[in-house]
């Protein structure tokens, strides 16, 4: 695989309730990413886009967001109904082939307007979970309790993580749920669908992220630090929750040996545990030791901008190493119920 | 598999399932549509035009997708509530769910006098189905002050007036030339 | 403040493995299909999910009592949940199956819900070939 680097990235701050259209918000964070990119939008040979018809409410709503990247002249373009790192992920494949040097890949998601809990259910087999009304949060909770039982968390690690989410998040402008309380009082609080607090579940948010990527001359030719993926892969296992163990993330690990994580250390991972306790499940499937410094913007759990969340993740891994002198990090995009398909990237600086 | 032994076609076993999918979903207009309902109150209708290539928007956007700039109150314009028939379809229709509409209807498209700005899935009041032609003439029939509405105006109708036009009728005027609108988009 | 609804009636037929399922649930009974490995999986699929083989339909009867491997205690249902008080969600492995089926607990407080319980099924006396056409309750309350 020829190596391809990120050039550019951009995020909305992420907000309960925008008060602007999703066509509206990314069209300002697009432009911030071709911008810091340091190209022209008619360098850019392939966009791709990941959003939910189903959160926007409305057939074709990802038509619409194309008005935010400039679509005219027609532009070669293509749509995952997926968290944005797989549309970065199509990016990276596309860019492959070589006959183009720049992608775009973006994700955006309003999910205010509607209701969660009521939504989610139909991305589930539609014959047998669909009807139960199988929301995330009581599927987590299925999965951190499994964990509980099994002994591989506690309700205190469970808080603690959400405490450290919100502390990093105080720095991070993006973030929509920043730091205070700890965990004694967290854990005074009474459980939304047990075993899971207020503090376990992410915020409802609406946002959006976009990275640019280029082949490497071109990286070099226009980019000073250019952050390049060494290594990027995605897995999934089976649907039904009941025959999956819930207390590891078997995908998760495998994307990560496929990335090749394990040819360097990593010294900083942003994953997207929308939930406390999948973080520590996360850190185990990666074999993250206590050395690596984890969601150092916050995470999911401080904002959880469904469709972008997971391409922030790697806004955020390109980040830490553009402007914070890391040499090596990784980033984590998750998309089904209780973890069922995992993307691992790795990043890495010069 | 062996699905013929396990489907035989004449017995009473279930082979399909029902599922009534219902969303709901809630949010504040965005500034530039609150913006377009407010006049639309007054009997206005509002566009914004691209300060780059002049196109006009409407209701407005906020950007033009063409230039991909952001437009301003600063690029706000009046437009005309008169206009030509563009496009148009013949609606006849099947009783799906959700289709109220019994008879064949039009659905138009209204290019407003003075630029490009155009309204889309239009209803046209007092012409026959048959009669209905590109080039036709058409001006806005407006709600009285007091029995106008917006509460049917979202974020995701562009171009829609519900509440404050009942429709278009057609004016008299001679036709506009239709070759001057076949085979052309409109915005 | 603006309201946005969409509806979509969906029909779908059903095949060969989620329609007996379903039409055994109408029936009363509980079905799973036996992989080339002899496990029993439950709800039965089409393909098996561990290697992606095509399952040669073989029916076998479960339950109609389980364990529970995991639950979740829901304080305020959903309009889309199937009971309409609080209850738990469970990952349930019925007897003689060998994954777990994911469905409602109607335990009646959160205090008698743990992992291991045994739980049986509850049926509906008006059955239409549909998931909800039956739950669970604790064993002892049965």
């Amino acid at each position: 695989m020829d190596d391809i680097a990120i050039i550019g990235y951009a995020q909305s701050p992420s907000q309960r309730r925008a008060e602007l259209t999703e066509p509206q918000f990314l069209f300002p964070v697009i432009s911030e990413a071709i911008e810091r990119a340091n190209v022209e939008r008619r360098d850019i040979g392939f966009t791709c886009a990941g959003s939910c018809d189903y959160l926007s409410g409305q057939t074709f709503a990802f038509v619409m967001n194309l008005e935010a990247v400039g679509a005219w002249p027609p532009i070669s373009e293509s749509h995952v109904e997926m968290d944005g790192a797989w549309a970065l992920y199509e990016a990276w494949v596309r860019l492959q082939h070589g006959d183009i040097d720049v992608a775009l890949a973006f994700g955006s998601g309003k999910s205010s307007p509607g209701d969660p809990s009521e939504i989610y259910p139909l991305q589930l087999d539609p014959y047998t979970l669909t009807p139960l009304g199988a929301d995330p949060v009581s599927m987590a909770a299925l999965q951190a309790r499994a964990m509980l039982d099994k002994g591989t968390i506690t309700e205190q690690e469970m808080a603690e993580i959400a405490v450290r989410s919100r502390t990093n998040a105080a720095n991070n402008p993006y973030a929509q749920v920043r730091g205070s309380g700890d965990v004694d009082t967290l854990l005074r609080e009474p459980y939304v669908t047990a075993p899971l607090r207020r503090h376990d579940l992410p915020p409802i948010s609406d946002g959006a992220s976009a990275v640019v990527l280029a082949t490497a001359d071109k990286a070099r030719a226009v980019c000073e630090r250019p952050v390049w993926i060494r290594g990027i892969d995605h897995r999934i296992e089976p649907h039904q929750p009941g025959m999956r163990d819930l207390t590891e993330s078997i995908s998760t690990r495998q994307a990560g040996r496929h990335a090749g994580i394990d040819h360097g250390p990593v010294e900083v991972a942003e994953l997207s545990a929308t939930f406390s306790h999948q973080e520590k499940l996360l850190r185990e499937a990666l074999g993250l030791g206590d050395e690596v410094q984890v969601n150092p913007s916050g995470g999911a759990l401080a904002a959880n901008p469904v469709m972008a969340v997971g391409l922030a993740r790697i806004a955020e891994a390109a980040r830490a190493i553009s402007e914070r002198g890391v040499s090596r990090a990784l980033a984590h995009a998750t998309s089904g119920q209780c973890l069922q398909q995992n993307l691992v990237c790795v990043l890495e600086g010069a | 598999m062996t699905p013929a032994a396990t489907e035989p076609d004449d017995d009473n076993s279930v082979k399909m399932m029902d599922y009534f999918m219902q969303l709901e979903y809630r949010e504040p207009l965005c500034p530039v549509v609150r913006r377009y309902a407010d006049q639309l109150l007054e009997g206005r209708l509002i566009g914004h035009q691209c300060p780059s290539c002049g196109l006009v928007y409407l209701p407005p956007r906020g950007y033009c997708p063409i230039c991909v700039v952001e437009t301003t109150d600063a690029d706000e314009t009046v437009l005309s509530d008169r206009g030509t028939v563009t496009n148009y379809t013949v609606v006849t229709p099947v009783q799906y769910y959700g289709q109220h509409e019994t008879e064949p209807f039009v659905r138009a498209s209204v290019t407003l006098d003075g630029g490009n700005a155009t309204m889309n899935l239009q209803d046209l009041v007092d012409v026959p189905v048959d009669e209905v032609r590109v080039g036709m003439r058409v001006a806005a029939v407006w709600k009285p002050k007091g029995e106008r509405s917006v509460a049917d105006i979202s974020n995701r109708s562009w171009g829609s007036a519900e509440g404050c036009i009942d429709g278009w009728r057609p004016t008299g005027e001679p036709d506009a030339p239709a070759e001057q609108f076949l085979g052309k988009a409109t915005f | 403040m603006t309201t946005h609804t969409i509806e979509f009636p969906y029909t779908r037929t059903l095949g060969p493995v989620i329609g007996p399922f379903l039409t055994g649930l109408r029936d009363g009974h509980v079905l799973g299909v036996r992989n080339r490995d002899g496990r029993v999986l439950v709800p039965p699929l089409e393909w098996d999910p561990a290697t992606g083989e095509a399952i040669d339909v073989d029916f076998v009867e479960v339950g109609p009592a389980g364990t529970v491997e995991t639950w979740a205690w829901v304080t305020e249902p959903t309009r889309k949940h199937p009971l309409d008080h609080p209850f738990a969600f469970a990952l349930i492995r019925l007897d003689g199956a060998d994954t777990a089926l994911l469905h409602a607990v109607d335990a009646g407080s959160m205090d008698r819900m743990r992992t291991g319980m045994r739980v049986v099924a509850r049926w509906k006396d008006e059955r239409a070939g549909h998931i909800t056409d039956l739950s669970f309750v604790p064993e002892e309350a049965a």
